[in-house]
């Protein structure tokens, strides 16, 4: 969708207005952003906020500690005259209000929701983009009608292969349009959504408000923002946001190499990772510091379209295992809770680590493939721990 | 006499080097705050080739860049890759 004043966001209008750059009115000002708990500040506008590892210690996110990516100056919609419009290969055309959507059925479900690009800071070497850490994940309870129901509503055309999703957001001169394309195996899953709710409540305007699409068990691009038309069509979109990013090798790559154009592959589905969150780090330089006695190790586990069966925590540094205990909720889409309680054997330096398996048998690497765009991080973690008497 | 000489050829020459890194500077803030705030500039250490990318990028995207030299200078001494990064700031908490 191309810019319409009352889309553009305030700043954005009032920067063009009085001819001012934007910087002048984001630096040397406080970080707050309204609505939001302290967050790891990767960029104030448009904002790129992470999660710190200490704070995703519940199943659920508050939409406080959620993870923002945006890709490109956060919208401002105006919900009376907000419609979603479904086009493209469908007998019945046609553009639904908020009211519409609500009236439909609405289907629930918890998902974990992550950056392509989460862990993309540990790649040695170093790859261009955000430098997320290990925060650009969150999960929430996501509710609104499926997106099977609104193709079906609109008379799909059987022969369509792919559903093409834009949202209100534009970016200023020739900044590609944020556009995405789903096939359509996947549009019609049961689990597919456009979510009008987030943990209960409208969907909050930095996340999306009033609609986001929710693919479960995918990538973050995937799960489009503002969503405003959904159109079938025989292939897939042809601009940046599809065709070029997200996309990795489907070849192993050297450190530092090329990719080949043809081995480039959209990403779907995401790996099989766990973190820490307690505690939330810890490097040789500065390790996480505790008393002797028992020390409560805690985490999350998630696996893209898969369940979590197993973690597994090491103190060791990966020489000898134990299972840690999960936590009672266990959702397909969604991270499982982990912890373990660890009595280290004395004063000294432990090297922590956790590693997960899901319900198709996969399991970490210790070190993620390297490839040039910096995704899909998921090597085993390793957290310096110092035990001191 | 001629060790004079080679120090002041080297002066002159960082002299020249920070002229052109603070030209740099004020290319940054003109020709990339149209569409995002420099944050995230900061963030990044790249090589040569690697920022000679992004900008290739920006232009195709619209940026105008009036001294690509400077910017590239200027870049690479602030956020190439042997500069050691900075840790990412914290946030204040907002009004809910």
């Amino acid at each position: 969708m191309k810019l319409s004043s009352f889309k553009r966001g305030r700043r954005q209008l009032l920067a063009s207005a009085v001819g001012l750059p934007l910087l002048a009115q984001t630096e040397g000002k406080p970080l707050v952003f309204p609505g939001k708990d302290a967050m790891l500040v990767h960029n104030d506008f448009p904002e790129d906020l992470e999660a710190p590892a200490g704070s995703l210690d519940t199943f659920l996110t508050p939409v406080e500690r959620f993870f923002v990516r945006q890709h490109l100056p956060r919208p401002r919609v105006d919900l009376a005259q907000w419609r979603l419009t479904l086009r493209g290969m469908v007998s019945r055309p046609a553009a639904l209000t908020l009211d519409d959507l609500a009236k439909l059925a609405q289907h629930k479900l918890p998902a974990t929701l992550e950056c392509a690009g989460n862990g993309r800071g540990y790649f040695r070497p170093r790859v261009p983009g955000l430098q997320w850490t290990k925060g650009a994940v969150s999960t929430a309870e996501w509710a609104g009608p499926r997106l099977a129901d609104l193709l079906e509503r609109a008379g799909l055309d059987a022969k369509a292969t792919f559903a093409t999703f834009d949202g209100a957001d534009t970016g200023a001169g020739q900044t590609p349009d944020f556009v995405r394309s789903i096939p359509m195996r996947k549009c019609l899953h049961p689990d597919t959504i456009l979510a009008l709710t987030m943990n209960g409540k409208p969907i909050p305007a930095i996340h999306g408000s009033p609609a986001r699409l929710i693919v479960p068990g995918w990538d973050g691009a995937s799960w489009v923002k503002w969503v405003t038309s959904i159109t079938a069509v025989p292939e897939s979109d042809k601009g940046f946001f599809f065709a070029t990013a997200y996309k990795y090798p489907k070849r192993p790559v050297a450190p530092g190499g090329a990719a080949r154009p043809e081995d480039l592959e959209t990403i779907e589905a995401m790996p099989v990772k766990s973190i820490f969150t307690s505690p939330g780090g810890g490097t040789a330089a500065n390790p996480a510091r505790f008393r002797p006695g028992s020390v409560p190790l805690a985490g999350l586990a998630w696996s893209g379209e898969n369940r979590i069966v197993r973690v597994e925590v090491s103190a060791d540094g990966g020489a000898r295992w134990l299972d840690a205990t999960l936590g009672k909720e266990d959702f397909r889409y969604a991270w499982r809770l982990w912890r373990h309680e660890w009595t280290p054997p004395g004063a000294g330096y432990y090297t922590l680590c956790a590693r997960a398996t899901d319900s198709a048998g996969r399991t970490q690497p210790i070190e993620a493939p390297w490839n040039p765009s910096g995704y899909l991080w998921n090597g085993i973690e390793r957290i310096g721990a110092l035990v001191k008497a | 006499m001629r060790a004079i000489l080679v120090l002041s050829f080297v002066l002159a020459a960082q002299a020249a080097d920070s002229a052109l890194i603070a030209k740099g500077a004020a290319e940054e803030r003109k020709s990339c705050v149209g569409c995002h705030s420099l944050r995230i500039s900061s963030t990044q250490r790249l090589s040569r080739a690697g920022w000679e990318r992004e900008l290739d990028k920006m232009v195709r995207w619209g940026a105008k860049i009036a001294d690509r030299e400077a910017l590239l200078a200027y870049l690479l001494d602030k956020y190439g890759e042997t500069v050691p990064p900075a840790p990412l700031p914290l946030s204040s908490p907002g009004a809910r």
